[in-house]
């Protein structure tokens, strides 16, 4: 699942169109104002697009997040599965982050690593880097 | 568990392995047992609730005068499960299990945390000499990194570089955030043997995160009030096996849980509440 938020755009006499390209999803934000109105300033509402990640990183992150809580392979590990549940302590947790940078090759900020708390998220978020690496 | 209110059963029966239901579920014994001891609150009276960040208390309105800001914070790790509570400041607690990391050297393992220590516990933990020391040094800083966040009821999202703590030898114990000393904030780290620390973290109520501070009867004390809280004798830990804790259970008239395999229960009830004890 992706999210993107689009912050409010201010331009003085002009009329512009600008483009973003975040996982094959375009987004399109247009503002203008005129010389006999004062400036407008456009609100664009936020939006959630759903977008899952592929279902072979979140596979992938299963296996990194069983090896970190020594779980059988056999036991049920989905997207939708919590850290915590499984057995996670906050040192595990930090831990199943880095195994992450380090598989994905991609950096995790720490405020956001915090808030990771499924599988799913992981690998949404995973896709959200790589996506913005490119 | 059925001993315990239907909405607690879910946060018990998601932990996949069993030794972690365990301790969930002792956990969960312990805070009503506390509860019921100190405040003596019967059983069924007792609600329990947590904040969205997670840092479980009791929905009380008839407060006891002496213990105008009861609160508790509960932690497990490996064998125990510990609780502590407070009748006027904030408490957290927290263990760790000092154990050996296994895919990786003790070095790599430490590294991976580099960013939640700042320069001189870093400092410190590097500079310890062997492995086993620097674990340890490790170990005992992330338990008083978690017992503040969870005092405060914090969660997670808290910028760990930031908390420094300074000691002597491990006493006299205090925490700076961003450079400046909480002088109203104090922590203990004991030593909980089978190579398990605890850490017990005591603070004041206006530090609480938003969501905790509304659980909180009272934010804000006269000097007077707050240094006597501040200031309270710190109670030892009481041990306990879990045969103890459901005796104690088992006299409100329910039926126990039966658990087979043993695990070392300690518990400190916080001043007010080891002087009940006690007697």
């Amino acid at each position: 699942m992706a999210s993107i938020t689009t912050s409010s755009v201010f331009f003085p006499v002009s009329c512009s169109l600008k483009q973003n390209q975040v996982s094959n999803l375009k987004m399109v934000s247009l503002s203008f104002t005129g010389n006999s109105f004062p400036s407008l300033r456009l609100q664009p509402s936020r939006f959630r697009v759903a977008c899952a990640a592929k279902p072979e990183t979140v596979e992938k992150v299963c296996e990194i997040v069983r090896k970190q809580l020594a779980l059988p392979a056999d036991s049920a590990v989905t997207g939708e599965s919590k850290f915590a549940s499984l057995g996670a302590d906050s040192l595990d947790t930090v831990e199943i982050v880095m195994g992450l940078e380090e598989e994905f090759g991609i950096s995790v900020e720490e405020e956001s690593a915090q808030t990771i708390t499924t599988v799913q998220e992981a690998a949404d978020m995973i896709e959200n880097l790589k996506a913005k690496k490119a | 568990m059925s001993f315990l209110p239907n909405h607690e059963y879910s946060s018990i029966t998601r932990f996949v392995k069993l030794g972690d239901q365990k301790r969930a579920l002792v956990s969960r014994l312990l805070q009503y047992a506390l509860v019921h001891q100190v405040l003596e609150i019967p059983f069924d009276e007792i609600i329990i609730r947590r904040t969205p960040e997670g840092k479980p208390y009791l929905v009380c309105d008839d407060m006891k005068l002496a213990f105008p800001n009861f609160n508790f914070n509960a932690s497990h790790h490996g064998d125990f499960v510990a609780i502590a509570s407070e009748p006027i400041c904030l408490v957290g607690l927290d263990i760790v299990s000092h154990s050996v990391p296994k895919n990786e050297t003790a070095h790599e393992f430490i590294q991976n945390f580099s960013s939640y220590f700042s320069s001189s516990e870093w400092y410190h933990i590097m500079h310890a000499g062997s492995s086993d020391e620097m674990l340890h040094i490790f170990y005992r800083y992330w338990c008083l990194k978690e017992a503040f966040v969870k005092a405060m009821g914090t969660g997670v999202g808290y910028k760990l570089d930031d908390v420094e703590f300074h000691h002597t030898n491990w006493n006299n114990i205090f925490v700076k955030v961003a450079g400046k000393e909480l002088k109203d904030w104090k922590f203990w780290l004991l030593d909980l043997g089978q190579n398990h620390s605890v850490c017990i973290a005591r603070g004041h109520p206006r530090t609480a995160t938003t969501s905790y501070r509304t659980t909180l009867k009272r934010i804000e004390f006269d000097d007077k009030e707050y240094y006597n809280g501040f200031h309270l004798p710190n109670a030892s830990f009481t041990f306990r096996t879990v045969e103890d804790l459901l005796q104690v259970i088992h006299g409100a008239d329910r039926v126990p849980f039966d658990i087979s395999t043993k695990c070392d229960v300690s518990e400190d009830e916080g001043s007010e509440g080891a002087r009940f004890v006690q007697q």
